[in-house]
């Protein structure tokens, strides 16, 4: 019975394999909403790349460059490269995935879709409405046919994508139109605000405590008016405990009843929330440097670009 | 205790229905805004098509002047084309299928037109000849979308006008069904290439 049974999961298990296998196989062949997208993981990562047809050398190349006209003009691009999709057309291919995620700032609509389908022999580079006038579907043509056909005719993809991005980067840094994206400036201003409402609050709370402890200093329990002000002070100090005691006398300016108050300073504790203060400081700005995932803005795609193939 | 009287409850639910009024009033405006846009923006990219055109007769006349009857034929279907236009607020079923069986004649015609273009290699090489096209291309793109939407936004607005109780506040304000874009006639079968 035993047996039976582990023999059955032998099985279950060989056939969950086989299962993964083929779906690893089908995989090659992408949809709109199976092609993964690194951006999302980081931001700095513009190019989906999962078959590995581009080289390492040259992703890191066009994530630097996307990269730049993203912060300078807030162009945001997807750029993938794969070897087959679904249905063959990289145009329609290239519309869903704009319609998918939303890619490009939505006060601009500024994304841009670059698809190169080298199995299928096709090509997209597909505009968000809001650069229609940067890269209007003849410059796309004219790019496409100058600078990415003549690598793509020989093979060489790595190339067909760095010239095309370079044509497309000297032609939106031409647009003075486009602004910059304010990405990683905004997220240090949240940062920076946050910080300064805590101040604000903490601040607040201190300014209350010192207030009450004063109003409390100043309560006559004989007249019972808070009329108590402090007439003398002096302090004696414990080198070996590391405690000043305080001696405080405080006389009531509408009875003249008077009452001394002690109360104890620890010297060694000197010097502490201020740092305290900075290694929250440090850790607020911290967490701004540090790249998280990438999130799209909602641009729409009205159909602008150039398609081909090779 | 008193009880209500019946005049009292009457105001009541004539106030209510006022309300309600108001509300569907106002929600089938702003969706009869959304249909006049996308209207707007599908003439805008048949306009834009329409604008191309006689750059891409020109060029090709350039090239395959003999041609003259299928050139002659994107000209007439465009001028035909551009008498007709649709006022957002008559956007009647029978009027878009007027306006668009006038744009499908222009799709065939340059459909021919480019067709032909295949035997002109010289045509095929030209650069010029190459991005126009590629403009034609996005153009009919934009189109598709710009319908596509269209009939995203008729089709909400349509549903919100017949359903009840909207329907009656529809009738009553003038609100009435809107036409949208059915599959091209010639869309499921290629254009034919004769040789």
């Amino acid at each position: 019975m035993a047996l039976t049974h582990r023999l059955n999961m032998k099985k279950c298990l060989l056939s969950l394999l086989a299962l993964l296998l083929t779906v690893a196989v089908a995989a090659a062949t992408y949809t709109p909403d199976n092609l993964p997208i690194p951006y999302l993981q980081d931001k700095r990562q513009y190019v989906s790349n999962p078959d590995g047809i581009l080289s390492q050398t040259a992703v890191d190349s066009l994530n630097l460059w996307l990269g730049q006209m993203e912060k300078s003009h807030g162009v945001q691009t997807v750029l993938a490269v794969v070897e087959h999709i679904e249905g063959g057309d990289t145009y329609d291919f290239s519309m869903a995935l704009g319609r998918k995620y939303g890619i490009g700032r939505k006060d601009q609509n500024s994304g841009l879709i670059i698809l190169l389908s080298t199995g299928d022999r096709a090509y997209t580079i597909l505009t968000g409405r809001g650069l229609e006038g940067t890269l209007p579907d003849a410059i796309c043509k004219r790019i496409e046919n100058r600078q990415m056909l003549p690598a793509l005719r020989e093979g060489d993809w790595d190339d067909a994508m760095l010239q095309t991005v370079r044509a497309i980067t000297a032609y939106v840094d031409g647009d003075d139109s486009l602004v910059g994206s304010s990405d990683f400036e905004e997220d240090d201003a949240y940062a920076l605000m946050a910080f300064c409402l805590f101040m604000a609050v903490a601040l607040g709370l201190i300014g209350l405590a010192v207030w009450y402890d004063n109003r409390r200093k100043s309560y006559c329990p004989s007249c019972k008016q808070y009329k108590m002000k402090k007439i003398s002070s002096y302090a004696t100090t414990n080198r070996s405990l590391g405690i000043r005691t305080h001696h405080d006398t405080y006389r009531c300016t509408h009875c003249y009843f008077t009452k001394e108050i002690h109360w104890d300073e620890d010297i060694h504790s000197h010097g502490g929330s201020a740092a305290a203060g900075s290694a929250l400081g440090g850790s607020f700005f911290g967490g701004g440097s540090s790249f998280g995932g990438g999130s799209f803005g909602g641009g729409s795609f009205g159909g602008g670009g150039a398609s081909g193939r090779f | 205790m008193k009880k209500p009287s019946l005049s009292i409850i009457i105001g009541i639910i004539v106030v209510l229905c006022g309300f309600y009024g108001c509300n569907a009033y106002n929600g089938l405006v702003s969706q009869d805004e959304n249909v006049s846009r996308a209207w707007a923006d599908v003439e805008t990219q048949y306009q834009r098509r329409s604008d191309l055109i006689p750059n891409l007769v020109n060029t090709v006349k350039g090239y395959a002047a003999h041609e003259s009857q299928t050139l002659r034929a994107v000209v007439e279907a465009r001028t035909k084309a551009t008498q007709i236009t649709v006022d957002p607020a008559n956007l009647t079923p029978e009027k878009l299928a007027e306006y668009q069986a006038a744009q499908g004649e222009v799709s065939q015609a340059l459909g021919r037109l480019l067709a032909i273009t295949e035997n002109y290699p010289d045509l095929k090489a030209n650069e010029q000849f190459s991005e126009l096209q590629a403009q034609l291309e996005g153009t009919e793109n934009r189109i598709a979308e710009s319908r596509r939407l269209f009939n995203e936004a008729a089709q909400q607005y349509n549903v919100s006008v017949r359903r009840f109780p909207n329907n009656l506040f529809a009738n009553l304000f003038g609100f009435s069904v809107k036409g949208n874009f059915k599959a091209d006639a010639g869309a499921e079968k290629a254009p034919e290439v004769q040789f």
